[in-house]
């Protein structure tokens, strides 16, 4: 119960890092993709009969927010390291 | 109209200390009276400069009559200065937000408006809401009113949701816990800046984890992301009632049973509620495919299941056997 504003930050942190270590081959091996040279099928465009699925909304999801977060993340990252050493 | 009202009750004082008092108030007591005249169906921008600058012109000119009246009193003779004052401080406060509002991008002022659409209550309808919460079982109609496509303020229509409710019960869950704590001898005044930001930790856990569930899922419903923040926040609202029994009564028995029954009512109130607004139309046409259907079914479940499990969990911590 502990919980500050901190926490929640540090947590939403270290989400996001996860994200974003994720491997691009490994993304597009789950999404079922037949070739990776091909941008058409899988990736970034996706055929519309598929996008409905849930694992395609998920896949989609988890490539905008790498996309979106991959310089802001560096940012925040050294900015939290630089917190932690100078007050622990 | 509410501006011949105060005017017709300051010559009804024959004391000069109550007409002295009454001219005071002047200035604070119309507003709520223009606000509550001026919100209709569809208006939730404020009008308020126009109305208070119709409002103030005769009170000033009636004030300059009562000073004659009562110029025996070398007190009240300060007076019509002092509403002036009154009068250029409010002008030059209302001139500061509507320029912080008009800064703002576009957006933010989209969405302020909606934000204010969940504050249009009144008294009738927090009660009715707050009996609704804890004794939904009354068979009755749970569709929203909409006016020409737009929903219903919660002051018309008793099914809309608010803000006003979660906001005064999750501040007053902070107080009651720091009650709870202070019985038990175990409150400091930290403990109050702690509940209060858990409470705000978990609201947003919660909103993030439905919204993403609502994305993954793709489903498409009528339900936006502001009438969800406010059907979670009908929880606190129960979680006040389980500590208040417990705190009444001191035992365990009476507390569990409190949050069973509230878990229970809790949701059945937020089935119906949103039975209406996640499932599809069953009159309309069906563009979705039948898989729309189950995965919509589970993500109400999964919605309302959430609730009791956060209030059992937001209230053990204050509960020693």
């Amino acid at each position: 119960m502990g919980f500050t504003l901190y926490n929640l930050i540090e947590a939403a942190l270290l989400c996001i890092n996860a994200v974003a270590i994720l491997s691009e081959r490994f993304l597009s091996k789950l999404s079922g993709n037949a070739n990776i040279n091909y941008p058409n099928v899988g990736g970034y465009g996706v055929d519309y009969q598929n996008s409905g699925g849930a694992k395609q909304q998920l896949l989609t999801l988890i490539r905008s927010v790498r996309t979106v977060m991959r310089i802001p993340l560096i940012a925040f990252n050294v900015v939290t390291i630089m917190f932690l050493i100078l007050f622990g | 109209m509410s501006s011949d009202g105060p005017i017709y009750r300051t010559t009804n004082y024959p004391h000069p200390q109550q007409q002295q008092s009454s001219q005071f108030y002047q200035p604070t007591t119309p507003s709520p009276q223009s606000q509550a005249s001026n919100a209709h169906g569809g208006d939730y921008t404020v009008p308020n400069p126009q109305s208070h600058n119709g409002f103030f012109s005769p009170q000033t000119a009636f004030y300059g009559s009562s000073n004659q009246a009562t110029s025996s009193i070398e007190f009240l003779s300060n007076n019509p200065f002092l509403n002036v004052g009154f009068n250029v401080v409010e002008q030059g406060m209302k001139d500061m937000t509507d320029k912080t509002i008009n800064m703002l991008p576009n957006q933010m002022k989209k969405s302020l408006s909606s934000i204010k659409y969940y504050f249009a209550v009144d008294q009738t309808y927090v009660i009715k809401k707050l009996c609704l919460i804890l004794f939904p079982f009354r068979p009755r109609n749970w569709s929203i009113g909409y006016n020409a496509d737009e929903p219903v303020p919660p002051r018309v229509d008793t099914n809309a949701p608010d803000y006003y409710i979660p906001l005064m019960s999750a501040i007053t869950y902070v107080l009651v816990a720091g009650l709870v704590l202070g019985i038990q001898n175990r409150f400091t005044p930290e403990q109050l800046g702690m509940h209060a930001t858990s409470v705000l930790i978990w609201n947003i856990i919660e909103i993030l984890i439905l919204c993403i569930t609502f994305y993954i899922f793709n489903i498409q419903s009528k339900l936006r992301i502001l009438d969800l923040i406010a059907y979670c926040g009908y929880k606190y609202v129960g979680m006040i009632t389980a500590l208040s029994s417990y705190l009444i009564t001191d035992s365990l028995f009476i507390y569990r049973l409190t949050l069973l029954y509230i878990s229970i009512s809790l949701s059945y109130f937020l089935v119906k509620c949103l039975r209406l607004q996640i499932l599809p139309d069953i009159g309309g046409s069906q563009p979705y495919n039948t898989n729309g259907n189950t995965r919509r079914i589970y993500l109400l479940l999964f919605v309302v299941l959430l609730q009791p499990l956060f209030i059992w969990y937001l209230t053990q911590h204050l509960i020693i056997p």
